[in-house]
């Protein structure tokens, strides 16, 4: 219990250090969001039958391309972030603890792609029930929920195995970085 | 081996090379060191003398090649990653030169950080950290950024957070290094402060010798040794 009390509190302390660095989670969350709406709708057309296999690939691309920006989005906070982690690692953070802040930046960016990509898809539907009022309901709607919560739960693994993948970089942070002078 | 109650960090036997551009320098030279529980010491000696290794091989921050470190009462020298990072944050205040701030977050936030990864209620961490910010006077800028604030006033913020834990050693690496003279009497009176109203080991690292003042101990070093305890 008391570990689930840490990790929570953690991850929301790294998603509050993210939410202030406004750019660079701004780019990624829209990128997130992006990969999550093509994924959704190339899984649909998979699910229809429609473009054939086609369609099967470009999921496959764009979970890999998913994997692929977790990787980097996670380079980037702990490349560009090194002292900051040097020195949490100085006062007393763990490995552990600086992974599960990072996780919970990676997760957040993620998941936030998700609900954009779910409001989208809402507004989507409001608008064509709006501007064709006689069509039927599921004729109104981009893509269906199961492929979008499908491909969620699929970036949801891949940024974990990315979490995973970056705990090296994690390890190399030496605390001792932290009492460098910083050159003028 | 009997373990003195009193003692809060020996060094026995302690030796560190490093090996830059070719050539090994011996950081820490046969180094033998007894820091008792509550002594404020100044380290001083020239530049590259050793000063900032012995304090990283003492906070465990660098493994000695060899001897030992008892830091109260355990040997740190061969202990892992994960339990010398849990020993720095139940035991170890850490200020820096250069502040060390975290940007992004303000004064109150960054004293905060300490206990972020611990199981105190957010209320209790906001509590110790407001009254740590109020011990070294800066509790009307806890909202502030730290490029909202004066030098003085960042190390201010970073000794909070260095007391927020309430550490049984303050370790401090020319603490006043990027100070004005007037901030650097403020900082050093509090550090002063801090040791005589909760006991707890001050260990400076300065090359300033009007700072020696401040020092129950000054241990002076010259080429890794430590060439006098006074």
């Amino acid at each position: 219990m008391k570990l689930i009390v840490v990790v929570f509190g953690l991850m929301r302390k790294g998603v509050l250090l993210v939410l202030r660095e406004k750019k660079t989670f701004m780019i990624f969350t829209v990128i997130y969001s992006l990969l999550i709406f093509l994924t959704s709708l190339f899984l649909e057309f998979a699910f229809g039958g429609e473009l054939g296999d086609i369609a099967l690939y470009l999921v496959l691309i764009f979970i890999v391309a998913s994997l692929i920006l977790s990787l980097l989005y996670a380079w980037l906070l702990v490349n560009r972030n090194k002292r900051n982690w040097a020195t949490l690692k100085c006062i007393g953070y763990t490995n552990g603890n600086v992974i599960t802040m990072l996780a919970g930046i990676i997760l957040f960016t993620a998941f936030l792609g998700f609900f954009v990509v779910i409001e989208i898809l809402f507004h989507y539907a409001a608008f064509f029930s709006y501007v064709f009022p006689n069509n039927e309901a599921s004729d109104n709607t981009l893509i269906g929920l199961l492929p979008a919560v499908l491909t969620s739960i699929t970036f949801m693994i891949v940024q974990l195995i990315s979490i995973a993948l970056i705990y090296r970089k994690i390890l190399k942070v030496r605390p001792i970085v932290a009492l460098k002078k910083v050159e003028a | 081996m009997t373990v003195d109650m009193d003692v809060m960090i020996k060094a026995i036997d302690v030796n560190k090379e490093y090996r830059r551009a070719g050539a090994i320098i011996r950081a820490l030279a046969d180094v033998n060191l007894t820091i008792k529980s509550g002594e404020f010491i100044i380290v001083q000696g020239p530049t590259g003398c050793g000063k900032s290794t012995l304090l990283n091989v003492l906070s465990g921050l660098d493994f000695p090649d060899s001897g030992k470190i008892i830091f109260d009462g355990e040997n740190i020298a061969r202990a892992t990653e994960d339990r010398l990072a849990r020993l720095r944050r139940m035991k170890i205040g850490f200020v820096f030169q250069d502040f060390n701030l975290i940007r992004t977050l303000t004064a109150l936030e960054n004293v905060e950080s300490v206990l972020w990864p611990t199981v105190l209620r957010s209320s209790e961490i906001e509590d110790r950290a407001i009254a740590a910010l109020r011990d070294v006077n800066l509790l009307e800028r806890k909202d502030h950024y730290p490029v909202q604030l004066s030098g003085g006033e960042k190390q201010k913020c970073g000794l909070a957070r260095g007391i927020i834990h309430r550490p049984r050693v303050i370790l401090a690496d020319e603490p006043t290094g990027n100070l004005d003279p007037q901030s650097e009497t403020e900082i050093m009176d509090l550090l002063k402060k801090i040791n005589k109203d909760s006991e707890t080991t001050v260990i400076v690292v300065t090359h300033r010798e009007k700072l020696a003042s401040y020092g129950d101990k000054i241990v002076r070093m010259k080429d890794g040794r430590i060439t006098n305890v006074k």
